[in-house]
């Protein structure tokens, strides 16, 4: 009896040991926070085409990728300033180029933004 | 009996606690190690016809006093006496995030839709504007790199392609944008100040040929978005 007695009494302790971690303010300086450089696949200068139809860009085409980037995740947003549009895939093992379609088409404006990052490999 | 029973019980409800825990942990935690490579793009597109934030016009030897800013084609040509060349600007600023001044460009594209090309394989080159020069005003005789044919040379280029039908040529066919038109190095100055963006000047890499070569390009004012200029900088935005 005084053993489960003592063992309910710890699992209140872990609880609230538990509550007040949940609460604890913790500041950057705290956690040790420091700036790392991310490594990167390539740093190379990566061709970014819009494929068009009936005035709106449906997918892009990315060219220019060493075999560095095989195997990630190409995600890439378009932005035209009024609506935007993301989707992504997967580059070739051996790089080279991947188109990735839009989820839906952005209007060709003056002036668009693409937004492209490669996740991996 | 009893006493080995709830001892049971304390011990489960212990390790399913401890469990609960760690599956906590890992589930807020969600740590996972990738590599990140961001880029970002600007795409500059030659529409609609009315704006001022692309310009392009073309200057003929032939009709030298005379503006072609309204036209829906641009010519390259060589010629003897029937030079042709194209002007063409693109206003960064209008990029939205703007290319910040620390940004490194790793590529700048210029597009140009071909609708003519020679029978032979010409080189055409890409010269940076070193001053202003308007849509509706530039002729032959007032176009910034002055009328002598063939200036400024071939050694002060920034960019070429090739055009022309014959197997091996780089672009050979019509209804398509031409591939090669680098000028990264140009934007890249304009980008960090380093020169003023006056646009570019395109000429035949050997003007004052015996038969005359042209090579076409669609204009702004054609008004078609799938064939109009553009230029795509690809850059890494540095904090």
């Amino acid at each position: 009896m005084w053993r489960r007695l003592i063992g309910l009494l710890l699992v209140s302790v872990c609880w609230a040991v538990m509550a007040a971690a949940v609460s604890l303010a913790v500041s950057p300086k705290s956690t040790g926070a420091r700036t790392v450089s991310t490594p990167r696949c390539t740093s190379a200068g990566l061709s970014v085409l819009q494929n068009l139809s009936a005035g709106t860009v449906i997918s892009v085409t990315v060219s220019g990728l060493p075999a560095a980037c095989g195997g990630a995740t190409l995600q890439l947003t378009v932005n035209n300033g009024v609506a935007n549009s993301s989707g992504s895939a997967t580059v070739p093992g051996a790089g080279g180029s991947v188109i990735v379609t839009l989820g839906t088409p952005v209007a060709v404006t003056f002036a668009e933004q693409t937004d492209l990052v490669l996740v991996g490999p | 009996m009893r006493y080995r029973t709830g001892r049971a019980v304390t011990i489960a409800v212990g390790m399913a606690f401890g469990a609960s825990i760690g599956l906590a942990s890992a589930a807020s935690l969600n740590l996972v190690a990738h590599n990140l490579t961001p880029y970002r793009t600007c795409t500059v597109t030659a529409t609609p016809v009315a704006t001022i934030s692309v310009i392009d016009a073309g200057v003929r030897q032939a009709n030298a006093t005379s503006n072609f800013g309204n036209v829906t084609s641009l010519d390259i040509a060589s010629g003897n006496g029937a030079n042709r060349r194209t002007y063409l600007r693109f206003d960064l600023t209008n990029c939205v995030p703007a290319i910040p001044a620390s940004a490194i460009v790793r590529l700048a594209t210029l597009r140009l839709y071909l609708t003519a090309v020679p029978a032979v394989c010409r080189t055409i080159d890409l010269f940076p504007v070193t001053s202003s020069w308007t849509e509706l005003g530039i002729t032959w005789n007032n176009q910034p790199f002055g009328t002598s044919i063939n200036n400024p040379p071939t050694a002060s280029r920034t960019g070429s392609f090739d055009v022309g039908t014959p197997v091996g040529c780089q672009n050979r066919t019509t209804g398509a944008y031409v591939v090669g038109g680098t000028i990264t190095s140009d934007v890249a100055s304009f980008v960090t100040g380093g020169a003023s963006n006056f646009g570019w000047m395109l000429r035949d890499d050997v003007e004052g040929s015996a038969t005359t070569r042209t090579v076409t390009i669609s204009s702004k004012q054609l008004g078609t978005i799938a064939q109009a200029p553009q230029l795509v900088v690809t850059y890494v935005a540095v904090p």
